[in-house]
Formats: C-alpha cells, structure tokens, sequence
C-alpha cells in the first residue's frame, strides 16, 4: 500500500490509532499473546484518554498511566512484567470473577473468521483428529468471549481464506448464525465482538443480522479490493467511509511514546 | 522416628511414571523432569500440557494424546512444530479444550466430582470434536452449560523455587499459570525446584507456603531452563529458537538437526546437571533477571 495515502503511517499504524480510539476510558482491556496492533492501541489509549484504564497482559494486571514511556516488555510469560503490574492474577486463580468481566474489553485473531464474528484458534479440516492445519488452540478465548463487555476482532491479513463464510470449527462465538438475539438465545452474557479491522478495512456487525458490514475501507483502498480479499459477500453500509488516519498527534504520541522500537513499522 | 524427607532423584520421580500415564506440566515448564521423561523414553503417555514444553515430550516421542488449551511456538512460528504435525497426521489425539474448560476438568478431579459445569464453549465446536464433554441443561435454572468431566492426573510436574525436604514448597511471584489446579488434581506432585531451604525458614514464613505436602521434592537449579523462572532467570530465546527451528525441520523430514539436538542435550547428558554442563556457565550466567 502506498505510505502516501496514510499520510505518514503504515497500515499497522492506522488499525492501532484506529483501534485505540475505540476504547474507552475505564475499561479493562486484555491483551494475549502475538497481537502487536491491540498491544499498541491499548498503550495509546491510556496515554491519550484513558488515566483510568487498566492494562492486562496475560497475568498482569497494571495502570501505567503516568509514564512517559510505555513499556512492551516480552510478555510471554516473562517475570520482568511484574516490574510496571499492580497484581498477577495466576495464583491458582484463573477465570473465578467472570461475573464481572462486563468491564473488560479483549482482542481477537484467528486461524478463520466467519461473517458472524465466529473465530476459530482450533485449525482447519474436515477430520479433527487429521486437520488439514492444526491451529494453536483456543486458549483462554472461549471463556473470555463468552463474558467480556465487548470484542474487537483484529487480524494480521485480509484473505478469502481468513474471511471465510463458515469457520471449519468455532471456537470463540461471536454472534453464531446471525440475529441480535443470537448471544441471548444460548445464555451469553458477555457483549460479542463489536468490530473487526483487518489490514484493508473495519467492518462492524449489523444491528439486526449481525452479519458483517463493511463500514470503512482505509485510504487507497477501494471497496472492490475489500469484496475480493473476503470470502463471503460483505455487506456495505449505507454511510461508508474511509477510515480517518492518525492525527499527527497520534502519530507521535504512538512513535515516541508506544513504539519506539518501530514494531508496527516493518 | 524420624520425619520422612521427600528429597527425591531424578530418577526415583521418574519411577512413579509409567507408559500410558496421564501427566501434567506446569508453568514455569519443569524441563529438568520433562528431559528425564523423555530420556526413560516413557511412551503413550496423555500430557496436560501446553507450548513449547508439551512440544518437547511429542518430538521425544512419549505422548499420545494431548490434553491443551494452547500450543503456540513464539519467534514466529505460530503453533509449535510437533504438536502441530502430530494432529494433522493423527499421531496425536487432541482432547480439545479451552483454558477455563481445562480448569474446570481439574477442579472437578480435585473436588471428587464427575464433572464441574462451565459457562465459555457454549456455541462452539469444543464439546462436538470433544465428545468427552457434553452440553447439559443445570437443574436449578435450566441454562444451557457444558458438562466437563474431571480430567484425572497421575503425577503432575512442576517447577517452583523453593521448598525443604519435607515438601513445603514457596514460590516467589506466586505459584505459575495452573500448578495449583495441577497440583489439586493429580494423584502425585513432583516439585522440581531452584533452592532447598531448611524447615525454620518455611516456618518463618509459613503463609508463603503455596503447596504443602508435595510427593517428591527434586534439586534443580537452573531446572526450567530454556524456559524462565520467577525471580531467578529469563527465558533462553536463543535455545528456545534453535529447539523449534530444529523440530520444525524434523516435522518436514529433515531429522538431523532434531537428532542432534537431543543427542547432545538429553540422550547424551545423563542428568540435569550434565544437561548444565552441555549448556554452560556462561550461557546460564547471561539469563540474569534483568
């Protein structure tokens, strides 16, 4: 994609300051593991708009608020984390206060998403037992999906066989086969995925069919690009727009503050 | 009389597991007890297990099935290699699950219960592919939850930093991500650790205490490296990159590497401290805490 048409970021850089602005100030985000645009955008956020934000990176729990720089440590299950954390929740406590996961917000890729915001981390195949691609696992996302407040389905690639009509297995449920009532109807409380922005576009969730609905392609993109990159035919909104790029506030704030080291920028 | 120590070898803890067992690994990865399983070449075992430390026991070839919430490799390499080729061959059968699913399933063993109800999974494939696991509806307000069945565990293994000889063991930064589920769940717990401490140190202390009676303490300094360990090391990216590099050629039918690799740091060092050796002081030496 040309630099150009972002102004000066790159698609990364975009989908965070994107990303960030969804995020409200009080709200709990959880970051898991290899999601370099929502590690960013919640760090953004928080420097931004969100002095009451809590930051949680797998175990830890902090609000690092008054930092000039914002530390993206390694987090995968690196002790040094402890250093920014007000608590770690891994004391043999894992998932025992779900009831009030209404205030957290929590990020999501996938091995396939579907047009109802149903992920799969299981793989892809006909056999279970002899998949065609055996994905990671689900991790924790089952549980979180079933009860947080909100999600925000964020992916590294826009492809047909990523967007795909129907996911081989579904192991996070967004919103099942479509309808509003579709979490409701199975008994699951938590809000469902909100968004999904992919390297091409962010598309939302329509009000009653929950299918989803192309909402903004980013600039230099064209509508046309997005329908050929999905595998299942994308609903447009009526007030389609492109995706506005970072201020240049932002932009500096994510660079100087954020990303220093410039992973959103290879 | 005296009290009984439960200072143990590697290879009287080693003794407790048999082909066929259902094993679990904790987090940290209690590597110095996963390489003398894998050099016992013990077989057909079920691991509770999950990243790269499962993927060692399947590219050492004793597992045959995996009860995992997740296997990501890390360094770029999305699922680890062995796990990975293992269920898309079928060599390895998958009891698919989620991490509050698994939770569920030890806390139901460790409870006596046949099974404990869960929430997250409802809707997804998880209880289709995992038949194991059934949709109920609760009796006392008729929701729609998953039914998971006590997942039963004969000797769960973990890597902690302290503990004396009689099996109190203190972790510092608190017990990893589900030893203690592991450690309510399984018949026997082997605690691998960093440091013995005496007995008067745990009882100044004793609310530090995050298991107590566990079946066999096993001296291992340095005992979770490649991975890290709470207040001690980091994780050893360097080796962790040449493991998976290594697996992954193995899985595309390149063995030499892989070959080479537990020759050198498994087959060929009898013991955890002849695994150090292999590694080095130096390498060790560089995985200071910060």
């Amino acid at each position: 994609m040309k630099r150009s048409s972002l102004g000066n970021s790159t698609v990364q850089e975009l989908m965070a300051v994107f990303l960030a602005r969804q995020l409200r100030d009080g709200d709990h985000l959880q970051v898991g593991v290899a999601l370099p645009v929502p590690e960013a955008a919640v760090r953004l956020a928080h420097i931004m708009h969100g002095p009451n934000m809590e930051l949680i990176f797998l175990g830890a729990r902090m609000n690092v608020h008054q930092l000039e720089r914002l530390p993206l440590p390694e987090f995968g299950w690196d002790n040094r984390v402890a250093r920014w954390a007000e608590s770690y929740s891994d004391r043999g406590h894992r998932f025992d206060q779900v009831k009030d996961w209404h205030r957290r917000v929590f990020f999501i890729g996938g091995v396939q998403v579907d047009q109802f915001g149903n992920t799969n981390l299981i793989g892809t195949g006909d056999d279970h037992q002899r998949l065609d691609f055996r994905g990671p696992g689900s991790v924790g996302t089952s549980t979180l999906t079933t009860h947080v407040g909100r999600y925000y389905i964020v992916l590294n690639n826009h492809t047909p066989r990523l967007l795909v009509e129907k996911c081989d297995f579904i192991s996070a449920f967004g919103w099942g086969e479509g309808g509003a009532d579709a979490r409701e109807r199975l008994g699951i409380p938590g809000g469902g995925p909100q968004l999904c922005i992919t390297p091409l576009c962010v598309m939302d969730f329509a009000d009653e069919t929950k299918r989803m609905r192309l909402i903004s392609v980013h600039p230099g993109v064209t509508v046309n690009e997005v329908k050929d990159a999905t595998g299942f035919a994308l609903d447009i909104s009526d007030t389609l727009t492109i995706t506005e790029i970072p201020s240049a506030e932002e932009l500096t704030i994510l660079r100087e503050r954020v990303d220093p080291e410039g992973s959103l920028r290879n | 009389m005296e009290r009984k120590s439960v200072l143990a070898t590697e290879d009287e803890a080693v003794d407790w597991i048999k082909n066929g067992m259902t094993i679990a690994l904790g987090e940290p990865a209690p590597m110095s007890m996963v390489r003398h399983v894998i050099r016992n070449r013990i077989t057909g075992l079920t691991v509770v297990g999950s990243g790269i430390a499962l993927d060692y026991m399947i590219a050492g070839g004793c597992v045959s099935k995996v009860i995992s919430y997740y296997a990501g490799g890390g360094f770029g390499i999305p699922v680890a290699p062995s796990f990975r080729h293992g269920a898309q061959t079928g060599d390895i059968e998958v009891w698919e699950c989620e991490e509050g699913v698994v939770t569920s399933g030890l806390e139901a063993a460790a409870k006596g219960l046949p099974f404990l109800p869960w929430r997250g999974g409802i809707g997804t494939s998880i209880p289709e592919v995992n038949k194991d696991i059934r949709i109920m509806e609760d009796p006392i307000n008729g929701e729609t939850l998953l039914a998971v069945p006590a997942i039963q565990v004969d000797v769960a293994l973990l890597h902690a930093s302290k503990a004396d000889v009689y099996g109190n063991v203190q972790h510092q930064g608190g017990p990893g991500w589900l030893d203690l589920f592991l450690r309510r769940a399984a018949k026997k717990t082997v605690v691998q650790i960093e440091k013995i401490i005496s007995n008067e140190e745990v009882r100044a202390n004793p609310w530090a205490t995050t298991i107590s009676n566990a079946d066999a303490v096993i001296r291992a300094t340095y005992g979770a490296h490649p991975f890290y360990s709470r207040g001690y090391y980091v994780q050893d990216k360097n080796h962790l990159k040449q493991y998976l590099e290594a697996a992954s050629l193995a899985v595309n039918g390149e063995r030499t590497y892989i070959e080479e690799y537990f020759n050198r740091y498994i087959y060929g060092a009898r013991n955890h401290l002849a695994y150090l050796e292999e590694v080095g002081v130096t390498r060790l030496l560089s995985l200071y805490e910060y």
